[in-house]
């Protein structure tokens, strides 16, 4: 009886942190702002807090941005993202799809790491393949994700009508930060 | 004298299509707490209408949700793990396991948490 009380408590004492240790991180109110701003136009950008993003232990990240949450200060700006640009009532989401190299969720500590993540996003109906350098540090048992890089409009096929074409730059600014628990 | 008249009458007009100019230009964003939904569901019928039928024609519209709160955070709730609520700004005293209706801006389905997300929500009751 006594040896099967210390088994049961050695089995628990070594199954235990395991079963503790996360399995995944995941946000729903991640925040991706980008910029396309051109000096002496009107600001291009548009800020998303409702971005929904999960991480899993062996590296494996998605991320999914509804293309209608990206807001503008200029109403019309907004209009015209969704209408003409995103065409978002045909490609209602972004998606993001990939894995981070050498990831290891037990490794990462207070102070920011840089790591790579590489993966596709998917916008506007168009693939494209990335390869980004990310940082994340890790308080407690939340995983904080911050990266900025840069996409192209034409990378996604979509056409930037001459009118305006002035006001927009050609590389397009991205920040992230995710809050992954 | 007409001449005059006629730069008075040519300055007044570039001032009036200036001003429609600018409205339509700076126009503001819409009042999703003042628009009247469009559909009025419960949180489930909602999720289904993305699951089942041709989302198109709710999305970026203003819809009311009725559902229990099955989670919540700093700024958003959980209706019945399918709608997923975010606030302007949210209200203190929202607990789990409490009825309410939302009005909001219904943004799209998100499939990698299986629910139907909405933004700039307001309390209805």
């Amino acid at each position: 009886m006594k040896s099967i009380l210390t088994n049961l408590l050695l089995i628990t004492l070594f199954l235990g942190p395991i079963a503790i240790a996360q399995e995944k991180f995941t946000t729903k109110t991640g925040v991706v702002f980008f910029e396309a701003n051109v000096p002496s136009f009107e600001p291009v950008e548009a800020k998303h807090s409702n971005v929904s993003a999960i991480l899993k232990n062996d590296g494996t990240f998605a991320a999914l941005a509804l293309v209608n949450g990206f807001r503008f200060e200029i109403a019309l700006m907004e209009e015209h993202f969704n209408e003409n640009f995103a065409e978002s009532a045909t490609y209602p989401k972004i998606t993001f799809k990939g894995k981070i190299q050498n990831f290891n969720a037990s490794e990462v500590g207070d102070e920011p790491q840089e790591f790579i993540l590489d993966g596709t996003f998917n916008m506007h109906g168009t693939d494209k393949q990335v390869s980004i350098p990310i940082k994340l540090n890790r308080k407690d048992e939340i995983l904080y994700l911050e990266t900025q890089f840069i996409l192209k409009p034409e990378d996604f096929d979509i056409k930037i009508p001459k009118v305006v074409s002035k006001k927009i730059a050609e590389e397009v600014t991205v920040t992230v930060n995710l809050k992954l628990e | 004298m007409g001449k005059r008249n006629n730069i008075i009458m040519m300055l007044l007009g570039v001032l009036i299509i200036g001003y429609f100019a600018f409205r339509y230009i700076y126009h503001d964003h819409r009042d999703i707490a003042s628009e009247k939904p469009e559909i009025t569901v419960l949180a489930s019928e909602l999720f289904s209408l993305f699951t089942e039928n041709d989302p198109s024609k709710i999305l970026n519209k203003t819809v009311e949700v009725t559902g229990l709160i099955t989670e919540t955070d700093s700024t958003s709730v959980i209706l019945d793990n399918k709608v997923h609520c975010v606030f302007l700004n949210k209200p203190s005293g929202l607990s789990t396991n409490q009825k309410i209706s939302v009005k909001g801006r219904c943004i799209g389905y998100d499939d990698l948490f299986e629910v139907v997300k909405l933004d700039q929500c307001v309390v209805i009751k």
